[in-house]
């Protein structure tokens, strides 16, 4: 069997860490979700992850710093934000940052397709 | 007033003089030998001396003549007149004619217990006749002063105002040694009067001009300007200050068209409401206009209005008007900068519960499509996870659950939520409205008319809400006409019954009115057409209304502006329960649609 491609997604919103895997795995990939960029870091999945979907705003450490922590690390993990908060100077800065991509919530299931092809596309 | 009672001590005094007089027809400018035997000035001398001082002659020339005439009665007598210093220390001569380089030698007397005669008399607060200088020992320090001129007696008696303040001293100085016979006393009784008339108005003109020139003073440094008006005739007067505000010559008189050739164009609407208004009440009145100079700067006028009934029963005003530009220019700046303040506390404020509401939606949201998504994925396999769809359609109901927790949360946010169900009598709360935003209407030179209906039913709700809508649409028809600058900014705002047991209130304006694109939108939340406008007011106003079972509408006028007015039953009929009134916070709701709707 072909190994599918672990995609993590790291959301305090509770919703979001419910329903993204479970539609990730519809889509053919392996998902796991972390509640805080603290429990991704110290995991195992970490060098597993082809790609990570990551939302902005967390208490503690926020998807931006998870993004210097990774590259410092040197894991060069490509990066789909996710946020609910529209700012649209967020996206450019995390885009020149290196991020794959910017999803705004409520995102729709096509706009995820893409941002994942493009991610795995880089990797 | 202090003029009217002065002349009246005047005329007293007049005839107090007159009635004294003998028949005789003596002329005062001819200084003949006297009628010795009666002692007594003409009628006709008085009457021309009382014309020099009420002509304004200076006081030592009406003294002098007064001298020269007593002079004229006697041989051997020398007249001298002394008036009382400001200090009320000495005496000082002021007429001696006939006593050449006497003024020279002795110009004053302490007023005291030796004070020769003249001095004497003031601190005796008595007459004074010394018969013989020579043994008296009041004239021990002053015998030498007068002795060259060959006096031997001298009758002092001292001259009182008419409220009893001492002015100076009448002196009569005698060649022979004696004491004054009845006509020499009567003599010096007339004259003293005469003279005590002269000094007392001299003082009392004094007193006058000193008081007008610390009023122009103070009208000067206060911008404020004096004025009365005679409302049947017309006929209005000006403080000097006044002419120097409006810039008109002193000598132009005043009339109501010169002053509306100085208001401003616009404000001549306001001002001939005004004229009206006060013509016909006779209460007191207060304004504001703009004047428009001849170099087509722009003045401020507060106008202060008293109105009084003169004893004929007509209508008089009394006022005062206060160039208030310097005030108004730096209370524009300041409220601009207090707007813009508030506009940019607003939006950021606006923004910021906006993000706070679309994070709040948008995760649940997001829950919900992705849920949806796998849903429809796991439905559409081969063969079909019915159990895992089961999963996420339950998971996507919680989500939507959650996302109308969120709407009530706001909603409770934006809700009042004490209401108090009473009887209103909605004109009696109207013009509680009106009271508080007179000022406010004022300023934006509106003309506001009212007519409440006088056999009103009683309504039944609460009374700070409807008092709030009222507020809202005179507000809104006020900020309609800020820009309209070529028609009177009329507002009128009126109460009636209504068919079917319902009460109406209406507030027409003549702005800017409703764009027929607009009529769908304005009960919008968040629908706005003012740059500082929330967009919060009318659809507040509309639920509050519904909830008193009655109906906000708007309505485009024939000509200019618009009419808005709600109707909402009367009497107890219409009472609801607090908690149907307390829900009115449905703007929340709208916030919330349309903050997903276009975020």
């Amino acid at each position: 069997m072909v190994r599918r491609s672990l995609v993590s997604v790291v959301d305090d919103d509770e919703s979001v860490r419910e329903s993204l895997p479970d539609l990730l795995q519809e889509l053919g990939f392996a998902a796991h979700a972390f509640s805080s960029a603290e429990e991704f870091l110290t995991s195992d999945y970490v060098d597993q992850t082809r790609c990570l979907i990551l939302d902005i705003a967390m208490p503690g450490m926020t998807g931006p710093d998870l993004q210097r922590e990774l590259k410092l690390r040197r894991k060069e993990i490509p990066i789909v934000f996710i946020t609910a908060h529209r700012d649209e100077t967020v996206r450019p800065q995390v885009l020149e940052q290196g991020a794959v991509e910017c999803l705004f919530k409520p995102f729709s299931e096509r706009a995820l397709v893409e941002a994942l092809n493009a991610a795995l596309r880089v990797s | 007033m202090a003029d009217s009672s002065h002349e009246g001590s005047v005329d007293n005094a007049v005839g107090a003089a007159t009635a004294t007089q003998s028949p005789s027809t003596q002329a005062l400018s001819r200084v003949e030998p006297p009628q010795n035997e009666s002692g007594l000035f003409s009628g006709e001398s008085v009457l021309n001396i009382l014309k020099l001082i009420f002509a304004g002659a200076p006081l030592t020339e009406v003294l002098t003549i007064i001298a020269r005439l007593v002079e004229a009665q006697g041989k051997g007598m020398f007249c001298t007149i002394w008036l009382l210093d400001k200090e009320g220390k000495y005496v000082r001569c002021a007429t001696a004619p006939s006593l050449p380089g006497f003024m020279t030698h002795w110009d004053r007397t302490p007023v005291g217990p030796d004070g020769a005669c003249c001095g004497t008399a003031v601190y005796r607060r008595e007459p004074v006749y010394v018969t013989d200088i020579r043994s008296d020992p009041l004239w021990d320090s002053y015998r030498h002063l007068v002795e060259p001129y060959g006096v031997r007696a001298v009758w002092a008696r001292p001259l009182f105002s008419s409220e009893g303040k001492a002015l100076g001293t009448f002196a009569i100085l005698y060649r022979d040694v004696g004491s004054p016979s009845a006509t020499d006393l009567q003599l010096i009784e007339n004259a003293s009067h005469i003279v005590g008339i002269a000094i007392e108005r001299h003082m009392n003109e004094k007193e006058l001009r000193r008081s007008e020139a610390f009023l122009a003073e103070a009208q000067r440094l206060s911008v404020t300007g004096s004025f009365s008006w005679r409302v049947e005739t017309d006929e209005i007067t000006w403080s000097e200050e006044l002419y120097r505000i409006f810039e008109f010559d002193r000598d132009v008189p005043v009339t109501l068209e010169l002053i509306g050739s100085r208001v401003h164009p616009e404000d001549i609407p306001m001002l001939n409401d005004m004229i009206d208004r006060a013509r016909g009440i006779g209460s007191d009145f207060e304004y504001e206009h703009r004047l428009q100079m001849s170099d087509h700067s722009i003045k401020y006028l507060h106008l202060v209005g008293h109105g009084t009934r003169d004893r004929e029963g007509r209508l008089v005003y009394i006022g005062a008007a206060q160039d208030v530009t310097q005030h108004r220019r730096s209370e524009e700046t300041l409220g601009k900068v207090r707007s813009e303040l508030a506009h940019v506390a607003r939006v950021t404020s606006l923004g910021a519960l906006t993000a706070s509401i679309a994070h709040e939606v948008s995760q649940p949201l997001s829950g919900i499509i992705t849920n949806a998504s796998t849903c429809l994925r796991m439905l559409a396999a081969d063969p079909p996870n019915v159990d895992g769809a089961r999963e996420t359609a339950r998971r996507t109901i919680r989500d939507g659950n959650r996302a109308s927790e969120v709407v009530t949360r706001l909603r409770a946010l934006f809700s009042k939520k004490e209401t108090t169900i009473e009887s209103v009598d909605l004109n009696e709360a109207t013009r509680e409205v009106v009271a508080l935003s007179l000022c406010e209407l004022q300023r934006n030179r509106v003309i506001l008319r009212t007519e409440l209906a006088s056999d009103l039913p009683v309504v039944t709700g609460d009374r700070v809400q409807l008092q709030q809508v009222v507020l809202n649409l005179l507000r809104n028809a006020s900020d309609a006409m800020s820009a309209v600058e070529d028609r009177p900014r009329q507002l009128l705002i009126r109460t009636e019954r209504d068919e079917g047991g319902r009460v109406r209130l209406t507030v027409q304006d003549a702005g800017v009115g409703l764009a027929p694109q607009a009529m769908d939108r304005i009960f919008e939340a968040f629908y706005t057409t003012k740059t500082e406008g929330m967009g919060m007011g009318l659809s507040v106003s509309r639920s509050i209304i519904e909830r008193h079972h009655g109906r906000l509408c708007a309505a485009p006028n024939d000509g200019p502006g618009a009419t808005f007015s709600f109707s909402i039953p009367c009497g107890p009929a219409s009472a609801t329960g607090a908690r149907s009134l307390g829900v009115i916070g449905t703007p929340a709701v709208k916030d919330a649609k349309r903050v997903q709707g276009n975020p």
